[in-house]
């Protein structure tokens, strides 16, 4: 398609770009916006792998059109790193909980997985094991068994709450 | 030739009018990759006349523009057509879910489309609005031309809304899918029923099961078999068999054989319309149906 | 080994970016680069024009037209390159196909452009002339007589064979108080590694190349990619960036991708990036090897193992890779895990036109556990005998030496086995549920894969700060090797784990390995590591010695002179730095294992030590859809000493759920010679809400072979669970399901045929 302006809200900062609409928001992120940290599994929305969150809400962005978020707040793996910079810790502690329970092996699936557990701890902060295991069932994971992400997931619930309103 | 997002009904319309029949409107989009594009595309999901779910003079209505998602949790569908929220909430994954869209799902037409064969069996109709800004209803069934093909015309119509009758007190629906994985699955086959009770027996019924034709289908001697009577044991054997043999299955390399998926027609007919009547009665005697 | 010690484990500082090595930090900020992250200047983009028929004659290729798409820089057909032959068993491959296709997806030829839509255009237009041939996909009929020659060099199609015998197992069979039998059939399965398969190589002017891919085997690949390109070694680097999983199949990984990469670096002189889509991973990335097995055994009325035999065809596909090797140990492995005096084993490995194979975690061994422990059952339902005494009675035990030779040092598998049995309620069932118990064995650094090369060195060096590098070719993809490592050289040492660094992934500087494979990364690898860090010990404490003037010795990370003088470790090297004008103290480590003493029949001791595993699993079957729902596997393993507890948990977790996809929801679909399963839709591993219950158990034995007694557990893991979950079945509906994966509709078929139990 014809290239045209873009303009949306990426990691919390106002950004326009001049992009093919139909171009998936993917690519658009990582050939674009050098924001690799969203990964491409598959292409085809079977894997989870390219999860960022659109207006809050975790979406695959290999499905969706770079067109689709004009006026609309995108959230990147990068943004959430920021936003643990930001506030004076290492990462966010959804981030340190994967780190600490062994949730991370090759890494691939981490930063969808991390996008969906974000995005689930901001509508449900309290959640219990079985709808963390519902919230990251689009997120396929090969090395782990999903054991310890879950572990980790619940563990970030707490410590998000323990430093009541920081996060 | 380009992508644009509009929150106006009027200027949706327009961008269709100009684009002759060139341009299409999509919501969720998530198709827009593996189908070719059209030239013009107009992004109608944020349109108010395509969101929301509410009632509306005793019918049930929700906005085409709503995703499975906000279906699958709003409080209003799962009271009033529970066979609704429980399709939506089993589709794909939370991420497809979150951007796909209610009307998207009937428009591609897919032959197992969950929340499609959820509208048919609690008898919806889609709210259709075409470039002289006329708008018509039709039944969801009647909108599959084909595997794959809507009667839809994406370039000059735009389904807004469906409506459903609004429960009574003796009703109950219910939704069921049978899939070779709990999530990113499409279903070998689906299944939903709603039923109204009077008295003792079975005063009304919609049986619909996918896929095994173009479009969500009824399982009308099924359906007949049930109708005026109170279920015992006998009669969900009957009716499993019925179902069964009611329709005509395919089989596929990639899913299951032809036989085994007739079987299963016939376990999910009998199952979920076992569960509608135990909601009904349910909702009968003032439980929440769930 | 003193018994008293404390297992490293437990000394060690709980710190989970030392488990999973400091890349961890990048992978949860999504700062890690992985092969299809990297970006250089010029760099252009390479395409594959692929065979769209599973077996056809090549009269003529056409590439002009590619050469006039604007922004095409290099464009190669077999004519234009050296296209030597090259494989990892039997050399069957070149580079590009020059005559004839052998299956769909096929290399014909390549190119490389400024972007993605030119390389993709310049492949369109290559114009290539093929006349198909008849082509043979089923593996049986590939054998048959009057079957196409796929390979001219390889008449019959047989591609590898094997006929072994030990003991006298006619007379077995024939004294046997009874013989049980059945056929299985296990399809073929891909490792699904979520990063596809990705490269960048960059060849200069001279034509030292370097290549940037993520691999389990780095060195062996430098070795088969610098001859088939026809360069010397040294000019040949592999660096590694961060892998997205690799379960064995990043061992070889892509092959060609790499050499035809390379090739049009060097024709168009500049880095050229190559990748395959998901759909390429399945069409024409490679999977395992499918096998039918035949397989009998032979008992005595107390349940005594009397022999067994087998049947087997491995499918092969276009071209071998390692199938001979993997259809070896699928063959021959299970043979150890009981005592089983005789055995007779024919296996033929076929080529057919399908997509070419390579291998997967536990190389064969699950695929055939599957058979054989379904069988076991079989004979314990005959026999009246309970399924999990009939393994104790039979099994493995420390000490032992196998029908093959394998010598046994440590063994708790009969522990394993009650263990298992124990945790799953095997005693203490609940109704309306199956239960099934598997057993199995793998080797911990086997020494097979190159005979001659069967050990692993590591460096360890003094840096100038007082820290510690330790220097190696073993590859971590997130299994905790590198902890594992960085563990073991802070305990040699006394230093805390935080003071001490890997160097990986560079071929230049690290010392060659075999790589991670052969359950060999922490029995070989780390033993080097542990020796490695030995030495330098004894250098430093030779160094500070020499520096005072007094003996010093190193205790609990600090040198400490018999005066009660203390020298930082930073001091010392740099003592040491300056009186040799640049160097830093060293240790080397070599550990080289007694060889594999196998002979002619692979009647030997294959391994440095083997690893043992008991599963259990309870499951619950839908009587009416025959729909499975596993709800509980108990994973109880030998693995020795656990080293990195944090990353054996991963692995189990890890190992017993890919092992359920192997199980019940993984299988290749081929539609005439085409990959029909090409999606992750429809090849479908375990989804979060899949995932059964797992619980798992270690039973520490002390083997002297690894490092403080460490032993494998990153296959061995996936080995037992198709076993325990078909034997669950059959124990929930009296009904066996005989070829994987365990679907609904199998289990309901069975049902309908055999009648509920």
């Amino acid at each position: 398609m014809k290239e045209q302006v873009i303009s949306f809200e990426l990691n919390r900062e106002k950004v326009e770009i001049y992009a093919d609409p139909a171009l998936s928001l993917l690519r658009l992120l990582r050939s674009r916006f050098n924001l690799i940290g969203t990964k491409e599994g598959c292409g085809r929305g079977d894997c989870g792998v390219c999860t960022v969150l659109l207006d809050g809400r975790a979406v695959n962005s290999c499905l969706i059109p770079a067109g689709k978020v004009e006026g609309r707040k995108v959230l990147t793996i990068e943004g959430v790193t920021r936003e643990g910079l930001e506030k004076g810790a290492k990462v966010h502690p959804v981030q340190q909980a994967f780190i600490d329970k062994g949730a991370i092996q090759c890494g691939f699936c981490t930063p969808g997985m991390i996008m969906s557990a974000y995005a689930l701890l901001r509508d449900k902060p309290f959640p219990s094991p079985e709808e963390v295991r519902e919230a990251i069932s689009g997120n396929l994971c090969r090395c782990s068994g999903y054991k310890q992400i879950e572990e980790a997931i619940l563990e970030a619930a707490k410590a998000i709450t323990e430093q009541e309103g920081k996060w | 030739m380009s992508y644009s997002v509009t929150s106006s009904l009027d200027r949706a319309l327009n961008v269709l009018s100009e684009s002759m029949g060139q341009g299409r409107v999509v919501a969720g989009a998530t198709d827009l990759f593996l189908k070719s594009l059209s030239p013009e595309l107009v992004d109608v999901s944020s349109v108010p006349e395509l969101l929301g779910i509410n009632r509306d003079h005793g019918s049930l209505s929700i906005g085409a523009g709503v995703t499975h998602a906000e279906a699958a949790a709003s409080p209003l569908i799962r009271l009033e057509a529970m066979a609704l929220a429980e399709a939506c909430r089993q589709v794909g994954s939370p991420q497809i879910r979150n951007i796909g869209t209610i009307g998207g799902n009937v428009v591609n037409a897919a032959p197992a489309a969950d929340a499609a064969v959820a509208l048919v069996a609690l008898g919806a109709r889609a709210v259709l609005i075409d470039l002289g800004k006329r708008q018509h209803h039709a039944a969801v069934e009647e909108l599959y031309a084909d595997y794959n093909l809507s009667t839809v015309d994406s370039s000059s119509e735009i389904l807004l809304r469906f409506l459903l009758d609004l429960p009574a007190r003796d009703e109950g629906s219910a939704f069921l899918r049978f899939a070779p994985r709990q999530a990113l699955s499409l279903p070998l086959v689906n299944a939903a029923a709603r039923v109204r009770l009077k008295g003792d027996a079975i005063e009304s019924v919609r049986a619909v099961i996918a896929p095994v034709n173009p479009a969500p289908t009824r399982l009308y001697e099924t359906e007949k078999m049930l109708l005026g009577s109170w279920p015992e044991d006998d009669t969900w054997r009957k009716v499993e068999y019925t179902a069964a043999s009611e329709v005509e299955v395919r089989g596929s390399l990639l899913r299951c054989s032809a036989g085994y998926r007739q079987h299963l027609v016939g376990v999910l007919a009998r199952r979920v319309l076992k569960k509608a009547v135990e909601r009904a009665v349910k909702s009968r005697m003032g439980g929440d149906g769930s | 080994m003193d018994k008293k010690r404390e297992p490293v484990s437990k000394t060690a500082r709980s710190d989970a970016a030392i488990n999973q090595g400091p890349e961890v930090w990048a992978k949860a900020a999504g700062k890690a680069l992985y092969g299809v992250d990297l970006h250089f200047p010029g760099m252009l983009y390479g395409k594959i024009l692929r065979s769209p028929y599973p077996h056809a004659r090549i009269k003529k290729i056409d590439p002009s037209g590619a050469y006039a798409i604007p922004g095409v820089r290099a464009v190669l057909t077999a004519a234009d390159i050296i296209n030597k032959p090259y494989g990892i068993v039997v050399e069957d491959e070149q580079p590009l196909a020059h005559d004839r296709v052998r299956y769909i997806g096929d290399e014909v030829a390549a190119v490389a452009a400024v972007d993605e839509e030119s390389a993709g255009k310049a492949l369109r237009a290559i114009k290539v002339d093929y006349e198909p041939l008849p082509a043979v996909y089923d593996p049986v009929e590939a054998l048959g007589e009057g079957a196409i020659q796929i390979h001219d060099h390889f008449p019959g199609n047989i591609a590898w064979e094997r006929d072994m015998e030990r003991g006298d197992p006619q007379r077995a069979f024939a004294e046997a108080d009874l013989v049980v039998e059945n056929s299985f059939s296990i399809p073929s399965v891909h490792p699904t590694y979520l990063e596809p398969v990705a490269c960048v190589t960059d060849s200069d002017y001279m034509n030292n190349l370097t290549i940037h891919t993520a691999l389990q085997s780095p060195d062996v690949v430098r070795v088969i990619i610098a001859g088939a390109l026809d360069l010397p070694l040294s000019k040949v680097r592999i660096l590694g960036p961060v892998m997205g999983g690799g379960f064995g199949g990043r061992v070889y990984g892509n092959l060609k991708l790499y050499i035809l990469s390379s090739l049009l670096s060097m024709n168009a002189g500049a880095p050229v990036k190559m990748k395959l889509t998901r759909e390429e991973e399945f069409t024409v990335g490679r999977p395992m090897i499918a096998a039918r097995m035949k397989v009998r055994m032979a008992l005595r009325n107390d349940g005594t193992f009397l022999a067994r035999e087998s049947e087997i065809i491995t499918d092969n596909g276009a071209y071998s890779a390692q199938a001979p090797w993997v259809s070896k140990t699928l063959s021959e492995r299970n043979d150890s895990v009981y005592r089983i005096p005789n055995i007779k084993t024919r296996a033929r490995l076929a080529y057919t036109n399908k997509v070419p194979t390579a291998q997967y975690r536990a190389y064969g061994n699950q695929a055939a556990n599957y058979a054989y422990e379904s069988l076991i059952d079989q004979a314990a339902e005959k026999l009246g005998i309970d399924p999990l005494q009939l393994r104790l009675k039979n099994c493995t035990r420390s000490g032992d030496v196998t029908v093959h030779g394998l010598k046994i040092t440590s063994c708790a598998l009969s522990e394993c086995l009650q263990e298992a049995a124990k945790r799953i309620g095997w005693n203490n069932r609940t109704e309306g549920r199956g239960y099934g118990i598997s057993a199995g064995i793998h080797a911990s650094g086997s020494l097979v894969a190159d005979r001659s090369f069967r050990g692993a060195s590591a460096r360890a060096v003094l840096e100038l700060d007082g820290r510690v590098s330790v220097f190696t070719g073993e590859q971590d993809y997130g299994q905790g090797t590198y902890g594992a490592f960085v563990r073991i050289a802070a305990r040699v040492l006394g230093l805390d784990p935080q003071l001490l660094s890997i160097y990986c992934r560079d071929s230049l500087v690290t010392p060659h390995s075999q790589g991670a494979l052969a359950n060999r990364q922490t029995t070989i690898g780390g033993r080097a590591v542990q020796l490695a860090a030995e030495e330098l010990k004894k250098v430093v404490e030779e160094a500070a010695s020499e520096n005072a003037g007094e003996q010093f010795k190193m205790e609990g990370g600090h040198l400490v002179s018999i005066s009660g003088k203390e020298m930082g470790l930073d001091e010392v090297a740099r003592y040491h730095h300056y009186r040799t004008s640049g160097l830093t103290l060293n240790g080397e480590g070599r550990y080289v294992p007694p060889p594999a003493d196998y002979d002619e029949t692979s009647y030997g001791n294959i391994s440095v030590t083997y690893s043992f595993a008991a599963h259990a699993a309870e499951v619950e079957v839908d009587q009416d859809t025959g729909s499975l729902i596993v709800r509980r596997i108990v994973a109880v393993h030998d693995s020795g000493q656990i080293v990195n507890p944090q990353a054996a948990c991963g692995q189990v977790f890890g190992g017993v759920t890919q092992g359920l996809g192997f199980g019940c929801y993984e299988g290749y679909i081929f539609d005439r010679g085409a990959v029909a399963s090409s999606s992750l839709a429809d090849y479908r591993i375990p989804t979060a809400l899949d995932v059964s219950c797992i619980d798992y158990h270690f039973i520490e034995t002390d083997d002297a072979a690894g490092p403080f007694g460490a032993k494998g557990l990153g296959e061995v893991v996936q080995v037992p669970v198709p076993g325990a979950i078909a034997n669950a079945v059959a124990d929930a509906t009296g009904a066996r399901v005989t070829d994987l994966p365990i679907t609904a509709e199998k289990i309901f078929q069975a049902m309908s045929e055999g009648g509920c139990g």
